[in-house]
């Protein structure tokens, strides 16, 4: 087996693969690449058993091949070449011989075999969504999604798939975003649980990409085909809480204020709140947002006010300034709207501008409960 | 520069007052503490002293020692309002002070030495004192905490003493190791084990030697013999957990009475918190069984102040930790790691008609005290209940072992 491939070409494709790889592994054989050469197509896949990602690297050769290379070892050589070729011959000692310009280098290699195959969907329903639209679906909501181990269906982003619309939402029980398209629409109606590490990969890989990226999923899994790429994953099992029934329907006190003015005040005022519960309060009265955090245990204090346009009764109410934070910055319109019921129940922030046709955006935090 | 401490110390503070209301008890022997078969001595008088009775002593050995002591069980209400009259006034006299338990305060009088006299100065708070509320005080002056504490302790009854810089190693030699605040029963056994009696042998010791014998603790120890001592006087204690523990006048086995306890003393603290707008993050239930082997267990938790979380997670505890099938003597509850906060409402679990529920239970409590609405299965424990805030940055108020 050999194959000769340019040097900055393997490298860009075996980066976006090492995104699949942990740090320590069980099984020995996952801190490999696979290497799967068919004459001119070489086939690398890496593995953590719930997500295995493969792409296909054209190279020039006329043998074929299965082996797998050391994935950190390879890595580590191949950031430090400047664009040249290089030439992969599988010796007979159980080594591969690199050679460059400069020199060369031998990696033993373990038996491809030993790789855990990939998984094949059966009956798999599917359908296609813009590369750069799944992007930032996934990039609106994983933020919210949460970290619970005991609650492993909220570590994920739902999709619910209907011929109206595609949905996305993540929540770990005191925020939650629904992303929603209805220029985009499914075959099918279909629901499941995404795990957070595939979709952080393909949020990398697909920003901005213009190809199409189609998924398939059947019962326990997902894959998602696009360009020269495919990515296969298990998908969280279990039932997503019922998030419509707690997002709120009438909301009678409606803020509408600039983003990035309630953004940086809210940052600034939670630099006085508790280091550990963040806790900052809101009093809305008239046309006026009164911001303000108290740190008890230091004496540190801060208020803002901030001129906004409100409806509604006068209230006041307290949240977690973080995910407050996490919310506005994740938005990127001019304005939003901030619309609320009772001290005790979720708001509902929105943006106001920005959103393509048939493009949505909800997001619901959950306020502290303040005394009196 | 030298610091100039102040301690003061009221003596038999529970005493002294039970005598101010009724006048009568005056040089009578007096015993305030439980009165109950399980009720421990929390002051008592002089008089009984001579007989062998210490505070922290069963009360029937108590009154087997000297029958003819009067036993009061104590008001811990009049004690604290009593207490209050001579904060306000020892605030008012000093720059810096701490109340560090019901009837001790340090303070600092650094740098008044210039303008007055510090010991002329503590002299003459203490007169007033005196003169104001009716109640004995004794104080110690030196340059730290711990060297004054000592030194109101040898200044005791009703009197005063005055260690001169440079001299608070000569004054604590000849003492007893017992004097040294830190040594309890078993370091005292340890140390005496060694030979130890004086502070003096411990100020001639190396530092190493009572490091390899009591750890870091001994460190502490050998330089508190040495009158070493940088604490410094902080007006306000950041209270770092709540807890309520209960000890039966009768050791049970009965589950339902031990849990709808362990209910009670939950609801009260979870609401202890939420009035304090406190948090925690970590709950430890304590058991005790008849035999006094005592078992503790915690776990962290995510931060919360709320009642449907609390209790099912020391419920839990409870279980996991009562497993001997044995009398139970004692039950206890503690939270720790506390910040402050309010409870963060979870989209999927709160309801609106509970949080609706809390807000509208605390307002009750708020006005008519904390026992006025329970959960039916707490109703069985009648005693279990604060008067106080415990977060005020005052020192809890409690009686000192009424119980053992």
């Amino acid at each position: 087996m050999k194959f000769i491939v340019s040097s900055t070409y393997l490298l860009k494709q075996l980066q976006v693969l090492g995104g699949v790889i942990n740090n320590s592994n069980t099984l020995p054989i996952l801190d490999n690449f696979l290497f799967d050469l068919k004459q001119n197509s070489l086939t690398v896949s890496a593995s953590d058993l719930e997500t295995t990602m493969s792409s296909v690297i054209e190279v020039d050769s006329d043998s074929e091949g299965l082996i797998a290379l050391p994935a950190k070892l390879l890595l580590d050589t191949l950031k430090t070449f400047p664009e040249q070729p290089l030439t992969f011959v599988v010796e007979d000692n159980n080594t591969v011989e690199i050679s460059s310009n400069h020199g060369k280098y031998a990696l033993a290699y373990a038996d491809g075999a030993e790789f855990p195959k990939a998984i094949e969907l059966t009956e798999p329903s599917s359908t296609t969504i813009l590369g750069d639209v799944l992007a930032t679906a996934i990039n609106k909501t994983i933020f919210a999604a949460g970290n619970d181990d005991l609650r492993p269906v909220m570590s994920g982003v739902f999709f619910q798939f209907s011929p109206e619309s595609l949905t996305f939402v993540s929540t770990d029980a005191h925020k939650l975003v629904k992303y929603q398209r209805e220029d985009i629409s499914a075959s099918e109606v279909a629901e499941f649980i995404m795990p957070k590490k595939p979709l952080n990969l393909l949020k990398g890989i697909l920003a901005g990409s213009e190809s199409e990226v189609k998924i398939e999923y059947n019962e326990s899994n997902a894959k998602f085909t696009f360009d020269n790429s495919e990515l296969i994953c298990r998908l969280i099992d279990g039932k997503y809480p019922n998030y419509e029934a707690v997002i709120p329907k009438e909301n009678p006190n409606v803020l509408s204020i600039s983003r990035s003015q309630f953004l940086s005040s809210v940052k600034r005022v939670s630099i006085f709140s508790n280091k550990t519960t963040h806790q900052i309060r809101l009093k809305v009265a008239g046309a006026e947002l009164n911001i303000s955090a108290e740190d008890v245990d230091y004496s540190n204090k801060a208020e803002e006010r901030l001129s906004c346009a409100y409806q509604g009764d006068d209230m006041q109410i307290g949240f977690n300034s973080r995910f407050l934070v996490e919310m506005l910055n994740n938005l990127s319109s001019d304005d939003v709207t901030l619309e609320m019921s009772l001290p005790n129940r979720a708001g509902i922030l929105t943006p106001a501008d920005g959103l393509d046709e048939g493009e949505k955006v909800t997001m619901l935090v959950m306020p502290v409960m303040l005394n009196g | 520069m030298n610091k100039t401490i102040l301690h003061l110390d009221l003596d038999t503070f529970y005493v002294s007052v039970e005598r101010l209301i009724q006048p009568a008890l005056k040089h009578r022997p007096l015993l305030v503490g439980g009165t109950s078969d399980r009720g421990v001595v929390a002051a008592c008088s002089y008089e009984t002293r001579g007989f062998g009775v210490h505070s922290g002593m069963p009360m029937r050995m108590a009154k087997q020692l000297c029958p003819e002591a009067v036993v009061i069980r104590g008001n811990a209400g009049t004690y604290s309002k009593h207490s209050d009259v001579v904060t306000e006034i020892i605030k008012e006299q000093v720059p810096v002070f701490e109340k560090s338990s019901i009837d001790e305060f340090y303070a600092d009088l650094t740098g008044m030495d210039r303008f007055f006299g510090s010991y002329k100065y503590a002299t003459e708070l203490r007169k007033k004192i005196i003169k104001e509320t009716g109640l004995p005080i004794s104080f110690g002056l030196s340059v730290n905490k711990v060297v004054s504490k000592v030194a109101t302790n040898e200044a005791k009854p009703n009197n005063q003493i005055k260690i001169d810089f440079g001299y608070e190693k000569p004054f604590l030699a000849p003492l007893s190791i017992k004097k040294i605040p830190m040594v309890g029963d078993k370091t005292y056994q340890t140390l005496r084990n060694l030979g130890i009696r004086q502070v003096k042998t411990v100020q001639e010791m190396p530092k190493d030697v009572i490091h390899q014998v009591l750890g870091a603790n001994g460190v502490l120890i050998w330089k508190r013999a040495q009158g070493i001592d940088n604490t410094p006087v902080v007006p306000f204690n950041e209270r770092k957990s709540i807890s309520t523990e209960r000890t039966f006048d009768k050791d049970t086995i009965d589950v339902v009475k031990l849990k709808g306890i362990l209910t009670a003393m939950t609801e009260n603290l979870a609401y202890q918190l939420r009035r304090g707008e406190k948090l925690t993050a970590c709950i430890t239930v304590k058991i005790r069984y008849s035999d006094f082997n005592t078992y503790s267990k915690q776990k962290r938790i995510a931060y919360t102040s709320a009642d449907h979380i609390l209790i099912p997670k020391v419920m839990e505890l409870f279980q996991s930790l009562y497993n001997k099938r044995m009398l139970v003597r004692l039950v206890g509850v503690r939270f720790s790691h506390l910040v402050s906060g309010n409870y963060q409402i979870n989209l999927f679990e709160d309801t609106e008609e509970t949080l609706n529920l809390y807000q509208a239970m605390d307002k009750v409590r708020q006005r008519f005290g904390d026992r006025a609405v329970l959960r039916a299965s707490a109703m069985g424990a009648k005693t279990i209940g604060r008067m106080q805030n415990p977060f005020n940055g005052q020192p809890p108020v409690v009686l000192a072992h009424r119980k053992q």
